[in-house]
Protein backbone atom coordinates (compact mmCIF):
# COMPACT_ATOMS: atom_id res chain seq x y z
CA UNK A 1 0.00 0.00 0.00
CA UNK A 2 1.48 3.32 -0.99
CA UNK A 3 1.68 6.22 1.38
CA UNK A 4 -0.85 8.23 -0.63
CA UNK A 5 -3.56 5.63 -0.22
CA UNK A 6 -3.40 5.75 3.54
CA UNK A 7 -5.89 7.83 5.51
CA UNK A 8 -3.81 7.45 8.63
CA UNK A 9 -0.04 6.95 8.57
CA UNK A 10 0.96 3.84 10.51
CA UNK A 11 4.12 2.84 12.31
CA UNK A 12 5.38 -0.67 12.63
CA UNK A 13 6.73 -1.48 16.11
CA UNK A 14 8.09 -5.01 16.41
CA UNK A 15 5.20 -7.25 15.38
CA UNK A 16 2.54 -4.60 16.00
CA UNK A 17 1.02 -1.97 13.78
CA UNK A 18 0.69 1.31 15.60
CA UNK A 19 -2.12 3.53 14.29
CA UNK A 20 -2.10 7.03 15.75
CA UNK A 21 -5.34 8.60 14.52
CA UNK A 22 -4.58 12.30 14.24
CA UNK A 23 -7.68 13.33 12.30
CA UNK A 24 -11.29 13.82 13.29
CA UNK A 25 -13.03 10.69 12.09
CA UNK A 26 -16.10 10.88 9.90
CA UNK A 27 -18.06 8.20 8.10
CA UNK A 28 -15.95 8.18 4.98
CA UNK A 29 -12.54 8.25 6.67
CA UNK A 30 -13.44 5.51 9.15
CA UNK A 31 -14.50 3.29 6.25
CA UNK A 32 -11.27 4.05 4.42
CA UNK A 33 -9.34 3.33 7.61
CA UNK A 34 -10.98 -0.06 7.85
CA UNK A 35 -9.93 -0.98 4.33
CA UNK A 36 -6.43 0.37 4.90
CA UNK A 37 -5.90 -1.59 8.13
CA UNK A 38 -7.09 -4.86 6.68
CA UNK A 39 -4.71 -4.44 3.75
CA UNK A 40 -1.83 -3.57 6.05
CA UNK A 41 -2.47 -6.49 8.41
CA UNK A 42 -2.10 -8.81 5.48
CA UNK A 43 0.84 -7.06 3.87
CA UNK A 44 2.89 -6.59 7.00
CA UNK A 45 1.86 -9.80 8.75
CA UNK A 46 1.47 -8.10 12.13
CA UNK A 47 -0.17 -9.87 15.04
CA UNK A 48 -1.68 -6.81 16.63
CA UNK A 49 -3.07 -3.43 15.70
CA UNK A 50 -2.94 -0.64 18.27
CA UNK A 51 -5.36 2.22 17.64
CA UNK A 52 -4.35 5.38 19.43
CA UNK A 53 -7.41 7.67 19.58
CA UNK A 54 -6.02 10.40 21.84
CA UNK A 55 -6.75 13.06 19.21
CA UNK A 56 -10.26 11.90 18.34
CA UNK A 57 -12.86 14.22 19.87
CA UNK A 58 -16.08 12.52 18.81
CA UNK A 59 -16.80 8.81 18.50
CA UNK A 60 -20.44 8.24 17.63
CA UNK A 61 -22.36 5.01 17.07
CA UNK A 62 -21.35 4.57 13.44
CA UNK A 63 -17.66 5.22 14.04
CA UNK A 64 -17.57 2.87 17.02
CA UNK A 65 -19.51 0.27 15.05
CA UNK A 66 -17.09 0.43 12.13
CA UNK A 67 -14.11 0.22 14.48
CA UNK A 68 -15.61 -2.81 16.28
CA UNK A 69 -16.26 -4.37 12.90
CA UNK A 70 -12.62 -3.78 11.95
CA UNK A 71 -11.51 -5.47 15.19
CA UNK A 72 -13.69 -8.48 14.41
CA UNK A 73 -12.25 -8.72 10.89
CA UNK A 74 -8.71 -8.38 12.22
CA UNK A 75 -9.39 -11.19 14.67
CA UNK A 76 -10.39 -13.46 11.79
CA UNK A 77 -7.00 -12.67 10.29
CA UNK A 78 -5.29 -13.72 13.52
CA UNK A 79 -4.64 -10.24 14.75
CA UNK A 80 -5.48 -8.63 18.10
CA UNK A 81 -6.81 -5.09 18.28
CA UNK A 82 -6.08 -2.73 21.12
CA UNK A 83 -7.61 0.72 21.50
CA UNK A 84 -5.86 3.22 23.72
CA UNK A 85 -6.02 6.85 24.73
CA UNK A 86 -9.80 7.30 24.67
CA UNK A 87 -10.51 10.83 25.93
CA UNK A 88 -12.51 11.07 29.17
CA UNK A 89 -15.44 12.99 27.56
CA UNK A 90 -15.59 10.44 24.75
CA UNK A 91 -15.55 7.57 27.28
CA UNK A 92 -18.46 9.15 29.17
CA UNK A 93 -20.43 9.69 25.95
CA UNK A 94 -19.91 6.13 24.73
CA UNK A 95 -20.84 4.75 28.16
CA UNK A 96 -24.00 6.85 28.34
CA UNK A 97 -25.11 5.75 24.88
CA UNK A 98 -24.57 2.18 26.01
CA UNK A 99 -21.94 1.50 23.36
CA UNK A 100 -19.43 -1.21 24.13
CA UNK A 101 -16.31 -1.37 22.04
CA UNK A 102 -16.67 -5.03 21.24
CA UNK A 103 -13.65 -6.95 20.14
CA UNK A 104 -11.17 -4.47 21.54
CA UNK A 105 -8.67 -4.75 24.32
CA UNK A 106 -8.67 -1.40 26.11
CA UNK A 107 -5.40 0.15 27.22
CA UNK A 108 -4.46 3.26 29.19
CA UNK A 109 -1.48 4.16 27.03
CA UNK A 110 0.98 2.68 24.56
CA UNK A 111 3.00 0.90 27.22
CA UNK A 112 -0.11 -0.81 28.55
CA UNK A 113 -1.21 -1.58 24.98
CA UNK A 114 2.07 -3.36 24.20
CA UNK A 115 1.82 -5.30 27.46
CA UNK A 116 -1.69 -6.45 26.47
CA UNK A 117 -0.50 -7.48 23.02
CA UNK A 118 2.42 -9.48 24.31
CA UNK A 119 0.63 -11.08 27.25
CA UNK A 120 -0.13 -14.76 26.71
CA UNK B 1 -49.65 13.82 15.68
CA UNK B 2 -49.85 14.46 11.94
CA UNK B 3 -50.53 18.14 12.55
CA UNK B 4 -47.55 18.40 14.83
CA UNK B 5 -45.27 16.75 12.29
CA UNK B 6 -46.27 19.31 9.68
CA UNK B 7 -45.88 22.16 12.15
CA UNK B 8 -42.36 21.09 13.06
CA UNK B 9 -41.40 20.55 9.44
CA UNK B 10 -42.48 24.07 8.59
CA UNK B 11 -40.72 25.64 11.56
CA UNK B 12 -39.00 28.78 10.19
CA UNK B 13 -35.23 28.50 10.01
CA UNK B 14 -34.90 32.20 10.85
CA UNK B 15 -35.66 31.43 14.49
CA UNK B 16 -32.41 29.51 14.78
CA UNK B 17 -28.85 30.72 15.21
CA UNK B 18 -27.35 27.97 13.11
CA UNK B 19 -28.83 26.05 10.23
CA UNK B 20 -26.93 23.32 8.43
CA UNK B 21 -28.41 21.77 5.32
CA UNK B 22 -27.55 18.10 5.17
CA UNK B 23 -26.95 17.20 1.54
CA UNK B 24 -23.55 15.53 1.39
CA UNK B 25 -21.80 13.18 3.79
CA UNK B 26 -19.36 15.95 4.77
CA UNK B 27 -22.25 18.03 6.14
CA UNK B 28 -22.47 15.60 9.07
CA UNK B 29 -19.07 16.81 10.29
CA UNK B 30 -20.07 20.45 9.69
CA UNK B 31 -23.22 20.11 11.81
CA UNK B 32 -21.24 18.38 14.55
CA UNK B 33 -18.65 21.17 14.57
CA UNK B 34 -21.31 23.91 14.77
CA UNK B 35 -23.07 22.28 17.72
CA UNK B 36 -19.75 21.87 19.47
CA UNK B 37 -18.91 25.54 19.10
CA UNK B 38 -22.26 26.70 20.42
CA UNK B 39 -22.09 24.39 23.45
CA UNK B 40 -18.54 25.51 24.19
CA UNK B 41 -19.55 29.17 23.95
CA UNK B 42 -22.36 28.64 26.45
CA UNK B 43 -19.95 27.19 29.01
CA UNK B 44 -21.04 23.55 28.87
CA UNK B 45 -18.64 21.07 30.48
CA UNK B 46 -16.24 19.28 28.14
CA UNK B 47 -18.17 16.03 28.51
CA UNK B 48 -21.48 17.74 27.74
CA UNK B 49 -19.97 19.49 24.69
CA UNK B 50 -18.94 16.05 23.44
CA UNK B 51 -22.39 14.62 24.17
CA UNK B 52 -24.14 17.41 22.23
CA UNK B 53 -21.71 17.05 19.31
CA UNK B 54 -22.20 13.28 19.26
CA UNK B 55 -26.00 13.58 19.34
CA UNK B 56 -25.94 16.07 16.43
CA UNK B 57 -23.64 13.74 14.53
CA UNK B 58 -26.19 10.93 14.93
CA UNK B 59 -29.10 13.17 13.92
CA UNK B 60 -27.30 14.41 10.82
CA UNK B 61 -26.36 10.90 9.81
CA UNK B 62 -29.95 9.69 10.19
CA UNK B 63 -31.05 12.44 7.80
CA UNK B 64 -28.33 11.62 5.29
CA UNK B 65 -28.98 7.89 5.44
CA UNK B 66 -32.76 7.71 5.50
CA UNK B 67 -33.94 10.93 3.86
CA UNK B 68 -30.85 11.98 1.85
CA UNK B 69 -31.50 15.67 2.54
CA UNK B 70 -32.74 17.68 5.46
CA UNK B 71 -31.82 20.36 7.96
CA UNK B 72 -30.19 20.57 11.36
CA UNK B 73 -31.19 23.72 13.22
CA UNK B 74 -29.57 24.77 16.47
CA UNK B 75 -30.45 27.56 18.90
CA UNK B 76 -29.90 28.47 22.51
CA UNK B 77 -32.70 29.13 24.93
CA UNK B 78 -32.45 30.91 28.25
CA UNK B 79 -34.50 29.09 30.85
CA UNK B 80 -36.01 30.92 33.82
CA UNK B 81 -34.02 29.09 36.45
CA UNK B 82 -32.24 26.31 34.67
CA UNK B 83 -29.44 28.18 32.92
CA UNK B 84 -28.91 28.19 29.16
CA UNK B 85 -30.21 25.28 27.10
CA UNK B 86 -29.24 24.12 23.62
CA UNK B 87 -32.05 23.03 21.37
CA UNK B 88 -31.44 21.03 18.22
CA UNK B 89 -34.19 20.37 15.69
CA UNK B 90 -33.51 17.88 12.91
CA UNK B 91 -36.08 17.82 10.11
CA UNK B 92 -36.37 15.94 6.86
CA UNK B 93 -39.07 15.23 4.30
CA UNK B 94 -37.98 11.66 3.94
CA UNK B 95 -40.03 8.47 4.13
CA UNK B 96 -40.93 8.94 7.82
CA UNK B 97 -40.88 6.37 10.59
CA UNK B 98 -43.77 3.93 10.81
CA UNK B 99 -43.35 2.88 14.43
CA UNK B 100 -41.38 5.38 16.48
CA UNK B 101 -41.48 3.29 19.66
CA UNK B 102 -39.98 0.34 17.82
CA UNK B 103 -37.13 2.45 16.47
CA UNK B 104 -36.36 3.63 19.98
CA UNK B 105 -35.90 0.08 21.21
CA UNK B 106 -32.22 -0.58 21.50
CA UNK B 107 -30.77 -2.58 18.70
CA UNK B 108 -33.41 -1.80 16.10
CA UNK B 109 -32.17 -0.62 12.72
CA UNK B 110 -33.40 -0.40 9.20
CA UNK B 111 -29.92 0.24 7.93
CA UNK B 112 -27.69 -2.79 8.03
CA UNK B 113 -24.42 -0.94 8.58
CA UNK B 114 -25.37 0.78 11.77
CA UNK B 115 -25.29 -0.24 15.36
CA UNK B 116 -28.99 0.55 15.59
CA UNK B 117 -28.65 2.54 18.75
CA UNK B 118 -28.69 5.87 16.96
CA UNK B 119 -31.96 7.31 18.24
CA UNK B 120 -31.99 5.58 21.60
CA UNK B 121 -28.40 6.70 22.10
CA UNK B 122 -29.35 10.31 21.43
CA UNK B 123 -32.18 10.04 23.94
CA UNK B 124 -29.78 8.83 26.62
CA UNK B 125 -27.37 11.68 25.96
CA UNK B 126 -29.87 14.54 26.09
CA UNK B 127 -32.22 16.00 28.72
CA UNK B 128 -35.20 16.31 26.38
CA UNK B 129 -36.04 14.16 23.38
CA UNK B 130 -39.04 14.04 21.06
CA UNK B 131 -39.63 12.41 17.69
CA UNK B 132 -42.57 13.34 15.51
CA UNK B 133 -42.90 11.40 12.30
CA UNK B 134 -45.45 10.66 9.66
CA UNK B 135 -45.04 8.20 6.84
CA UNK B 136 -44.89 10.09 3.55
CA UNK B 137 -44.46 13.50 5.21
CA UNK B 138 -41.19 13.36 7.06
CA UNK B 139 -39.56 13.25 10.45
CA UNK B 140 -38.69 15.88 13.03
CA UNK B 141 -36.53 15.19 16.06
CA UNK B 142 -36.26 17.79 18.82
CA UNK B 143 -33.57 17.40 21.49
CA UNK B 144 -32.38 19.68 24.26
CA UNK B 145 -29.55 19.78 26.72
CA UNK B 146 -29.29 22.29 29.54
CA UNK B 147 -26.07 23.51 31.08
CA UNK B 148 -25.43 21.70 34.33
CA UNK B 149 -25.33 23.66 37.57
CA UNK B 150 -21.93 22.33 38.54
CA UNK C 1 -29.89 74.66 40.57
CA UNK C 2 -26.62 75.74 42.11
CA UNK C 3 -23.88 73.57 43.45
CA UNK C 4 -24.34 74.31 47.15
CA UNK C 5 -27.94 73.20 47.08
CA UNK C 6 -26.94 69.98 45.40
CA UNK C 7 -24.30 69.47 48.09
CA UNK C 8 -26.97 69.94 50.72
CA UNK C 9 -29.29 67.50 49.02
CA UNK C 10 -26.47 64.94 48.84
CA UNK C 11 -25.84 65.35 52.56
CA UNK C 12 -29.52 64.92 53.29
CA UNK C 13 -29.72 61.74 51.19
CA UNK C 14 -26.55 60.13 52.50
CA UNK C 15 -27.15 58.07 55.63
CA UNK C 16 -23.40 57.54 55.92
CA UNK C 17 -20.42 59.58 54.84
CA UNK C 18 -19.65 57.06 52.11
CA UNK C 19 -23.20 57.20 50.79
CA UNK C 20 -23.18 61.00 50.88
CA UNK C 21 -20.05 61.04 48.73
CA UNK C 22 -21.70 58.80 46.17
CA UNK C 23 -24.81 61.00 46.02
CA UNK C 24 -22.68 64.13 45.61
CA UNK C 25 -20.81 62.55 42.75
CA UNK C 26 -24.03 61.41 41.11
CA UNK C 27 -25.83 64.73 41.46
CA UNK C 28 -22.90 66.89 40.35
CA UNK C 29 -22.23 64.55 37.44
CA UNK C 30 -25.87 64.60 36.38
CA UNK C 31 -26.12 68.36 36.07
CA UNK C 32 -22.57 68.92 34.81
CA UNK C 33 -23.87 69.46 31.29
CA UNK C 34 -22.28 66.42 29.66
CA UNK C 35 -24.51 64.28 27.48
CA UNK C 36 -24.72 60.88 25.81
CA UNK C 37 -21.95 58.40 26.48
CA UNK C 38 -19.93 60.86 28.56
CA UNK C 39 -22.86 61.35 30.90
CA UNK C 40 -23.40 57.62 31.18
CA UNK C 41 -19.76 57.13 32.08
CA UNK C 42 -19.89 59.82 34.80
CA UNK C 43 -23.07 58.42 36.35
CA UNK C 44 -21.99 54.82 36.09
CA UNK C 45 -19.55 54.64 38.98
CA UNK C 46 -21.57 56.43 41.70
CA UNK C 47 -24.74 54.62 40.64
CA UNK C 48 -23.05 51.23 40.85
CA UNK C 49 -21.81 52.17 44.31
CA UNK C 50 -25.31 53.16 45.42
CA UNK C 51 -26.80 49.96 44.01
CA UNK C 52 -24.36 47.96 46.09
CA UNK C 53 -24.79 50.13 49.19
CA UNK C 54 -28.59 50.46 49.39
CA UNK C 55 -31.65 48.25 49.43
CA UNK C 56 -33.62 48.56 46.14
CA UNK C 57 -36.67 50.13 47.81
CA UNK C 58 -34.59 52.67 49.71
CA UNK C 59 -32.66 53.60 46.58
CA UNK C 60 -35.91 53.90 44.62
CA UNK C 61 -37.43 56.26 47.20
CA UNK C 62 -34.30 58.42 47.28
CA UNK C 63 -34.06 58.59 43.49
CA UNK C 64 -37.71 59.67 43.36
CA UNK C 65 -36.89 62.46 45.79
CA UNK C 66 -33.95 63.53 43.61
CA UNK C 67 -36.10 63.64 40.48
CA UNK C 68 -38.69 65.74 42.29
CA UNK C 69 -36.17 68.18 43.75
CA UNK C 70 -33.79 68.54 40.82
CA UNK C 71 -35.74 69.56 37.71
CA UNK C 72 -32.74 69.26 35.41
CA UNK C 73 -31.98 65.70 36.47
CA UNK C 74 -31.55 63.50 33.30
CA UNK C 75 -34.14 60.88 34.24
CA UNK C 76 -34.41 59.46 30.73
CA UNK C 77 -30.68 58.70 30.68
CA UNK C 78 -30.72 57.27 34.17
CA UNK C 79 -33.41 54.68 33.63
CA UNK C 80 -31.68 52.42 31.06
CA UNK C 81 -28.40 52.81 32.92
CA UNK C 82 -29.93 51.51 36.16
CA UNK C 83 -31.36 48.49 34.35
CA UNK C 84 -28.03 47.78 32.70
CA UNK C 85 -26.14 47.98 35.99
CA UNK C 86 -28.67 45.72 37.71
CA UNK C 87 -28.08 43.15 35.00
CA UNK C 88 -24.32 43.39 35.46
CA UNK C 89 -24.59 42.98 39.21
CA UNK C 90 -26.85 39.97 38.84
CA UNK C 91 -24.42 38.39 36.38
CA UNK C 92 -21.49 38.92 38.76
CA UNK C 93 -23.46 37.40 41.59
CA UNK C 94 -24.44 34.38 39.50
CA UNK C 95 -20.81 33.86 38.58
CA UNK C 96 -19.79 33.97 42.23
CA UNK C 97 -22.52 31.49 43.17
CA UNK C 98 -21.44 29.15 40.36
CA UNK C 99 -17.86 29.26 41.58
CA UNK C 100 -18.94 28.46 45.12
CA UNK C 101 -21.13 25.61 43.92
CA UNK C 102 -18.22 24.18 41.93
CA UNK C 103 -16.03 24.39 44.98
CA UNK C 104 -18.66 22.75 47.16
CA UNK C 105 -19.13 19.95 44.67
CA UNK C 106 -15.40 19.30 44.62
CA UNK C 107 -15.14 19.33 48.39
CA UNK C 108 -18.13 17.01 48.73
CA UNK C 109 -16.58 14.24 46.62
CA UNK C 110 -12.84 14.05 47.02
CA UNK C 111 -10.77 11.79 44.80
CA UNK C 112 -7.93 10.34 46.81
CA UNK C 113 -4.79 8.61 45.61
CA UNK C 114 -4.49 5.82 48.19
CA UNK C 115 -1.72 3.82 46.54
CA UNK C 116 0.55 4.13 43.53
CA UNK C 117 -1.84 4.13 40.58
CA UNK C 118 -4.90 3.48 42.77
CA UNK C 119 -7.62 6.13 43.23
CA UNK C 120 -10.34 6.07 45.88
CA UNK C 121 -13.70 7.83 45.44
CA UNK C 122 -15.97 7.81 48.47
CA UNK C 123 -19.42 8.65 47.09
CA UNK C 124 -21.75 10.56 49.40
CA UNK C 125 -25.39 11.52 48.93
CA UNK C 126 -27.76 10.82 46.07
CA UNK C 127 -26.45 9.88 42.66
CA UNK C 128 -29.02 11.34 40.28
CA UNK C 129 -28.02 14.97 40.47
CA UNK C 130 -25.90 17.41 38.51
CA UNK C 131 -23.35 17.01 41.27
CA UNK C 132 -23.00 13.30 40.54
CA UNK C 133 -22.45 14.00 36.84
CA UNK C 134 -19.79 16.57 37.67
CA UNK C 135 -18.13 14.07 39.98
CA UNK C 136 -18.06 11.43 37.23
CA UNK C 137 -16.41 13.92 34.87
CA UNK C 138 -13.79 14.81 37.46
CA UNK C 139 -13.09 11.16 38.22
CA UNK C 140 -12.57 10.40 34.53
CA UNK C 141 -10.22 13.35 34.10
CA UNK C 142 -8.21 12.35 37.18
CA UNK C 143 -8.03 8.72 36.11
CA UNK C 144 -6.72 9.83 32.75
CA UNK C 145 -4.18 12.39 33.95
CA UNK C 146 -2.79 10.25 36.79
CA UNK C 147 -2.85 7.12 34.59
CA UNK C 148 -4.47 5.25 37.44
CA UNK C 149 -4.77 1.51 36.95
CA UNK C 150 -7.44 0.86 39.55
CA UNK C 151 -10.34 3.02 40.76
CA UNK C 152 -11.95 2.02 44.06
CA UNK C 153 -15.52 3.33 44.39
CA UNK C 154 -16.86 3.31 47.95
CA UNK C 155 -20.64 3.71 48.20
CA UNK C 156 -20.89 3.49 52.01
CA UNK C 157 -22.16 7.09 52.07
CA UNK C 158 -24.91 6.52 49.51
CA UNK C 159 -28.28 6.10 51.25
CA UNK C 160 -30.15 4.24 48.49
CA UNK C 161 -29.51 3.12 44.95
CA UNK C 162 -32.50 3.01 42.62
CA UNK C 163 -32.56 2.12 38.92
CA UNK C 164 -31.45 5.62 37.89
CA UNK C 165 -28.56 5.66 40.36
CA UNK C 166 -27.63 2.09 39.38
CA UNK C 167 -27.64 3.14 35.74
CA UNK C 168 -25.45 6.11 36.56
CA UNK C 169 -22.93 3.88 38.34
CA UNK C 170 -22.86 1.39 35.45
CA UNK C 171 -22.21 4.23 33.00
CA UNK C 172 -19.45 5.62 35.17
CA UNK C 173 -17.82 2.19 35.56
CA UNK C 174 -17.98 1.52 31.80
CA UNK C 175 -16.41 4.91 31.12
CA UNK C 176 -13.55 4.22 33.57
CA UNK C 177 -12.96 0.86 31.89
CA UNK C 178 -12.84 2.57 28.49
CA UNK C 179 -9.83 4.45 29.80
CA UNK C 180 -8.16 1.11 30.45
CA UNK C 181 -8.49 1.13 34.25
CA UNK C 182 -10.13 -1.44 36.52
CA UNK C 183 -12.97 -0.70 38.95
CA UNK C 184 -13.46 -2.13 42.43
CA UNK C 185 -16.81 -1.44 44.09
CA UNK C 186 -17.13 -1.53 47.85
CA UNK C 187 -19.45 -0.45 50.65
CA UNK C 188 -22.68 -2.02 49.39
CA UNK C 189 -25.02 -2.30 52.35
CA UNK C 190 -27.35 -5.33 52.65
CA UNK C 191 -30.46 -3.23 51.88
CA UNK C 192 -28.83 -1.88 48.76
CA UNK C 193 -27.64 -5.30 47.64
CA UNK C 194 -31.22 -6.47 48.12
CA UNK C 195 -32.78 -3.70 46.04
CA UNK C 196 -30.13 -3.95 43.33
CA UNK C 197 -30.84 -7.63 42.74
CA UNK C 198 -34.60 -6.98 42.81
CA UNK C 199 -34.14 -4.17 40.28
CA UNK C 200 -32.00 -6.35 38.07
CA UNK C 201 -28.96 -4.08 38.27
CA UNK C 202 -25.88 -6.24 38.20
CA UNK C 203 -22.36 -4.96 38.51
CA UNK C 204 -20.81 -7.88 36.72
CA UNK C 205 -18.25 -5.72 34.95
CA UNK C 206 -16.52 -4.68 38.16
CA UNK C 207 -14.77 -6.40 41.04
CA UNK C 208 -16.61 -6.24 44.38
CA UNK C 209 -14.83 -5.91 47.71
CA UNK C 210 -16.19 -6.54 51.24
CA UNK C 211 -14.64 -3.43 52.71
CA UNK C 212 -11.97 -0.85 52.02
CA UNK C 213 -9.21 -3.11 53.29
CA UNK C 214 -10.30 -5.91 50.99
CA UNK C 215 -10.55 -3.39 48.11
CA UNK C 216 -7.01 -2.20 48.65
CA UNK C 217 -5.73 -5.77 48.84
CA UNK C 218 -7.47 -6.62 45.55
CA UNK C 219 -6.13 -3.46 43.93
CA UNK C 220 -2.56 -4.25 44.90
CA UNK C 221 -3.02 -7.83 43.67
CA UNK C 222 -4.11 -6.41 40.29
CA UNK C 223 -1.01 -4.23 40.11
CA UNK C 224 1.22 -7.18 41.04
CA UNK C 225 -0.40 -9.39 38.43
CA UNK C 226 0.26 -6.82 35.73
CA UNK C 227 3.87 -6.44 36.85
CA UNK C 228 4.35 -10.20 36.82
CA UNK C 229 2.98 -10.43 33.29
CA UNK C 230 5.24 -7.66 32.15
CA UNK C 231 8.30 -9.41 33.63
CA UNK C 232 7.26 -12.60 31.91
CA UNK C 233 7.04 -10.80 28.58
CA UNK C 234 10.46 -9.22 29.05
CA UNK C 235 11.94 -12.57 30.05
CA UNK C 236 10.22 -14.45 27.25
CA UNK C 237 11.38 -12.03 24.62
CA UNK C 238 14.88 -11.60 26.00
CA UNK C 239 16.84 -8.97 24.20
CA UNK C 240 15.83 -10.24 20.79
CA UNK C 241 13.39 -7.66 19.61
CA UNK C 242 11.76 -9.37 16.68
CA UNK C 243 12.14 -7.58 13.40
CA UNK C 244 9.78 -9.76 11.43
CA UNK C 245 6.25 -10.63 12.40
CA UNK C 246 4.39 -13.85 11.97
CA UNK C 247 6.96 -16.16 13.50
CA UNK C 248 5.91 -16.28 17.11
CA UNK C 249 4.19 -19.58 17.30
CA UNK C 250 5.16 -19.92 20.94
CA UNK C 251 2.69 -17.31 22.13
Amino acid sequence: MTFKEKVVPTIRVADCLLVPIQIDLDDKTVEQLQAQLLAEIQEQRVRAVILDVRMVEVIDSYISYTLSETAAMARLMGCRTVICGIRPPVALTLAQMGIELQGFLVARDLEHALALVWSP
Amino acid sequence: MARKAKELLDIPADDFEMVVRIVREEDIAVARQMAKQLAQGLGFSLADVTKVATAVSELARNIYRYAQTGKIMIRKRLEENGGPTIQVVAVDRGPGIEDVDLVLTRGYTTYERSLGIGLSGIRRLMDFFEVVSEVGTGTAVVVEKRRRKF
Amino acid sequence: MDKSRLEMLAEELGASEQEGKLWRKLLLGAVSGTTGNNLRETLREPLLGLLEELEPTALGAKLKLVIERVPTFPTAELFPLVLELCGELRHDREQAVRKLEDMLSELATPIIRIWTEVLLVPLIGSLDTDRAQAMAERLLERTSTTRARVVVVDVTGVPTIDTAAGGFLIEMFSAVKLLGAEVILTGLKPEIAHTLVKLGVDFRMVAIARDLEDALRQAIAMLEEEKRQRRQIAWGRGSNFPGEGGEHGDI
